[in-house]
């Protein structure tokens, strides 16, 4: 395991914040090209951050996220749509309800142990998406559109900022303080957490609620911004797959992972969407290398480089 | 060594940040219109058609100079990307041909739910957005759009062509009927809500109505269902894999109706390439065949084949004509205006290879619809009389 | 209520045709039995080799399905460089890194079945592919029993290889424990290596069946992956003969629910049995080996 120097908590928290604080002046000074690839990138960071803290946290490697993003996003649509209220409120419902799939689904999910977890995640995923489909209710494959028009951009990027606060801010509490150590306690060894004391189950449920409802709440406010959704856009594997992508190309565990990986994934797909003919084999090959030369993704590359060259003549 | 380190970093992050903000550098003098299709993912088939249409359609502007604006003769550029059949990426994808690529356009994707991704960037950024690939009636139940226009079929035309054929033809049924649809926008409204209504006015007792997801495998029970009520007529809503799938399974099942009607999927070539003999008989309704007598019709399949190699589809005439429209009301409007292009758009009154284009007040413009029959491999028109090349083939070999 | 002619020509077609897909899903039970491997890739094996299928009937004109051990062996030269120099490089790394880069070998086989064959929509369209068989009562795809037959016989080909040869045991052996086998000398990298083959070459060999009997376009790959996944968890991973019979039940499990609900509710049903199983019995049904 790749040592990083430690940061406390709340110094991390401040820096997060200041970052933020800065962050949210963006849409006085960004042309609209840069506020919308800031938008995505938010919005794939939060997914990312609440990813991580169910994998490199408490162990939990997830295919699901898809049903979270759609679960979000039809709350809030069924919030915004049947009663008028105002956003804030269809975010925090979605947050619920995405929390609260979660905690229904966990009791048979966390008898799965390991790779047979992630494969469950993977089902569940596709089970609501066909459920989706199939019921009309819902409006079936043809969706639901947003009845009033989405507020402008530069609000939609503030939520979307807010979005990626909280789950910036949740990770660092869970890496970041004492609750870091019980986290990593069930990750490595979950009987033996057991055996100290360690209710392992409740852990595991509030990681996966987190992470969860974090998910929610960034499908909630991507499906707001597109005005019209259904199930294959919102609870497609795209999202699973997607956040994958970014936390291996980050680097799983480290604390920028998420970070760099969804610039990187962002930038990549901006890059490469200028050449549509091969641009999809490029990005798998691009994937490949990255697997192969970076182990710990690209913050790791990074950190061990830092370390590398600490090692060596003073600079 | 760490001050190296540094700097390296920051020269990959700067021209990272160059080259997304470069992009698809464009002269100053271009007028840059852009399109996002599907080009992988499930319906990269159509994505194929339409990009080909989009392109042939900007190439020959450009052969022939270019369209005068501000007084100045200029060419077109078309910036096309890919949305992977995938709405938030066609969403992104639209934006960024707007924020970042200036374009004064906008071309549509293919089916309702990538279109709407895309036109409903495009309505509230107030850019002209032209559509094909999008029935009306789906359209228009998602707003009162100010600046999306969309040129199709009407999906109640559709579900009155091929029994209106069948009635035409003086073929004798035992009036039984089948519906199967996928659950799609226009699946449910053609299977769910016009062929019902449609069948009863002709006559006809309707013993089944199944609805299946667009991506569907396996019909057995349906198929079975129908084959067990005696249905001798049989109308099918799918795109082309379960088309091919649908037609093969019934084969396979032992149930030969007197009439097969599949709409959508049964259009292209490759469903009777896929099928051979299996796809004499099967009705498609079409809003375009090149035998149509219209400018260039026979000439752009011909075009298409020779240049790809494929066989082609009438997704090649839409898209065709959907970049002439708007080409021709940005050379109506003499400016890069996105409202004078509008007001353009909104007095389009021409004939185009699909036919004569004119918007109505709900910004659509209606694509007829005729009634073709597979016969040996080649698409043959059956109805309506003024335009019958050949005679129907009755029952279902 | 449906026509009991109907319900049983269903669900005998369901159980045909899981039979079917107990082959294709076999290739992802063993590597994931054995290399502990979330293949995300193997629907697109599937493609490689109806394509592969596709490409031998219209090139020679033979029945693809005389060709299918020429097809099976052909994948699985392939599939040995693409683990040596992709797979086995990661194989002391976590699950994510190999599940990730088979997921982009996915995505480049997707690219590559476009750029190759076009997005059309193909069918191998032999001339027995669309023939009824009719049974008295119930009349099933005539192709459905040839494809069944084949499949039953190679899942026999591979249990016996599996569980009376060599290769076989030390296979097992690597999947039980790998530490411990490669104390006893067992070169754990080589059977990984030949798992991997042989599995992509089931995957591919049910491709081709189930390009003979359907018809698929280069992004139909993801669906067939999903399918596998439930049959091999309802089998056991790694259980040869489990598998089959988790193909059974899976097909007559969708066709009750195709029945019961309409035929979109298939895959629904697929799905949420495979949860229930997860939930209840990861290890699956049957038991056997790993």
């Amino acid at each position: 395991m790749i040592k990083e120097r430690p940061v406390a908590a709340p110094r991390e928290a401040a820096i997060i914040a200041v970052a933020f604080a800065g962050l949210w002046f963006a849409p006085l000074v960004l042309g609209e090209y840069w506020l919308q690839l800031g938008f995505r990138t938010l919005i794939y960071l939060a997914l990312a951050e609440g990813w991580n803290l169910m994998a490199g946290s408490a162990g939990l490697v997830s295919l699901g996220t898809s049903c979270f993003v759609g679960v979000g996003a039809y709350v809030a649509y069924g919030f915004l749509n049947g009663f008028s209220l105002p956003l804030p409120v269809a975010l925090i419902a979605s947050a619920v309800a995405g929390a609260a799939v979660a905690a229904v689904v966990s009791p048979a999910l966390f008898r799965l142990r390991g790779l047979y977890f992630t494969v469950g995640t993977l089902a569940l995923a596709e089970l609501l998406r066909l459920l989706m489909i199939n019921v009309s209710a819902f409006g079936g494959a043809s969706g639901i559109f947003l009845k009033s028009d989405p507020p402008p951009l530069p609000i939609l990027f503030h939520y979307a900022l807010v979005v990626a606060l909280i789950a910036a801010l949740a990770l660092t509490l869970c890496v970041r303080t004492r609750a870091s150590v019980i986290f990593r306690s069930v990750r490595d060894d979950e009987d033996a957490a057991a055996q100290m004391g360690v209710r392992s189950y409740r852990v595991k449920l509030a990681a996966f609620s987190l992470a969860s409802a974090l998910a929610a709440m960034a499908g909630a406010v991507q499906a707001v911004k597109l005005g019209a959704i259904e199930p294959y856009g919102m609870f497609g594997l795209q999202w699973s797959i997607d956040v994958l992508t970014m936390v291996i190309i980050g680097g799983m565990g480290m604390r920028l992972g998420p970070l760099v990986g969804a610039l990187f994934v962002i930038a990549l797909g901006e890059t490469l969407a200028d050449y549509p003919e091969a641009h999809i084999a490029i990005a798998g090959v691009i994937l490949i290398v990255l697997i192969r030369v970076a182990p710990r993704g690209i913050a790791g590359l990074a950190s061990s480089l830092r370390i590398a060259a600490s090692k060596r003549a003073p600079a | 060594m760490r001050k190296i380190i540094q700097v390296k970093c920051s020269l990959a992050a700067a021209l990272i940040a160059a080259s997304l903000s470069a992009g698809a550098a464009s002269a100053a003098d271009e007028i840059v219109i852009g399109a996002s299709l599907p080009l992988s993912g499930p319906l990269a088939g159509f994505g194929s058609f339409q990009q080909w249409g989009y392109k042939r359609a900007v190439d020959e502007v450009n052969k022939a100079g270019g369209i005068t604006v501000d007084g100045q003769k200029r060419p077109v550029k078309l910036i096309i990307r890919d949305d992977k059949t995938d709405p938030n990426q066609t969403a992104a994808n639209t934006e960024t041909l707007i924020s970042r690529d200036h374009v004064v356009a906008m071309l549509g994707s293919c089916t309702p739910v990538l279109v709407n991704a895309g036109a409903l960037v495009a309505d509230r950024a107030k850019k002209p957005l032209v559509t094909g690939c999008d029935p009306l009636e789906a359209f228009k139940s998602v707003r009162k759009w100010n600046y999306v226009w969309d040129i199709f079929f009407d999906e109640p035309d559709l579900a009155n062509a091929e029994l209106k054929a069948v009635e035409e033809s003086g073929a004798k049924t035992n009036k039984k009927l089948a519906i199967w649809h996928d659950n799609g926008p226009d699946g449910q409204v053609v299977g769910g809500k016009l062929w019902p209504e449609v069948a009863k006015s002709f006559g006809y007792e309707v013993v089944q109505n199944a609805e299946f997801p667009v991506d569907n495998q396996q019909f057995t029970s349906i198929i079975g269902e129908a084959k067990s009520k005696g249905a001798d007529v049989v109308l099918v809503d799918a795109i082309t894999p379960q088309a091919v799938a649908i037609r093969k399974q019934m084969a396979a099942a032992g149930y030969t109706p007197k009439v097969l009607n599949i709409e959508k999927g049964a259009e292209p070539v490759q469903f009777a390439e896929a099928l051979g003999k299996l796809s004499d008989g099967v009705l498609v309704g079409g809003y375009w065949d090149p035998s149509f007598p219209y400018p260039d019709a026979a000439d752009l399949a011909k075009a298409f084949e020779s240049e790809t190699k494929l066989s082609s589809s009438q997704h090649i005439a839409d898209s065709y004509a959907a970049v002439q429209v708007l080409l021709d009301a940005i050379a109506a409007a003499g400016s890069t205006d996105p409202e004078k292009i509008n007001a353009a758009l909104a007095k389009t009154d021409k004939t185009y290879v699909v036919g004569p284009v004119k918007f109505d007040e709900n910004h659509t413009a209606k694509l007829p619809i005729v009634a073709l029959q597979w016969q040996g491999g080649k698409t043959v028109i059956v109805w309506p009389k003024s335009a019958k090349a050949g005679e129907f083939l009755f029952p279902l070999p | 209520m449906p026509d009991p002619g109907v319900a049983l020509s269903t669900i005998a077609s369901g159980v045909l045709l899981g039979g079917m897909l107990a082959l294709a899903a076999l290739g992802l039970s063993i590597v994931l039995g054995v290399m502990r491997l979330v293949n995300l890739a193997h629907g697109d094996f599937l493609l490689v080799g109806a394509y592969a299928g596709l490409f031998f009937f219209e090139v020679t004109g033979v029945d693809p399905l005389i060709g299918l051990p020429v097809i099976g062996l052909l994948i699985a030269a392939l599939a040995i460089p693409l683990y040596r120099f992709l797979l086995q490089p990661l194989a002391e790394r976590g699950a994510e890194a190999q599940m990730m880069t088979m997921f982009a070998v996915a995505i480049i086989l997707e690219n590559a079945f476009v750029l190759a064959f076009s997005a059309d929509t193909r069918s191998i369209a032999v001339s027995y592919a669309a023939l009824p068989l009719t049974l008295g009562v119930v009349t099933i795809p005539l192709v459905y029993v040839i494809g069944f037959a084949i499949s039953v016989v190679a899942i026999l080909i591979v249990h016996w290889l599996v569980s009376r040869t060599a290769f076989g045991r030390d296979l097992r052996a690597a999947a039980v424990d790998p530490e411990a086998a490669a104390t006893i000398g067992v070169d754990v990298k080589r059977v990984r290596m030949l798992t991997f083959a042989l599995g992509a070459a089931c995957a591919g060999v049910g491709g081709t069946l189930i390009g003979t009997a359907f018809q698929f376009t280069p992004a139909s790959g993801g669906a067939y992956l999903l399918n596998s996944l439930a049959i091999v968890v309802l089998g056991g991973l790694g259980n040869v003969i489990g598998t089959l019979f988790g193909g059974l039940a899976l097909g007559a499990l969708q066709s009750l629910g195709g029945l019961a609900l309409g035929d979109g509710y298939r895959d629904l049903v697929g799905m949420a049995l495979f949860l229930i199983v997860l939930a209840f019995r990861p290890e699956g049904f049957a038991r056997g080996q790993a």
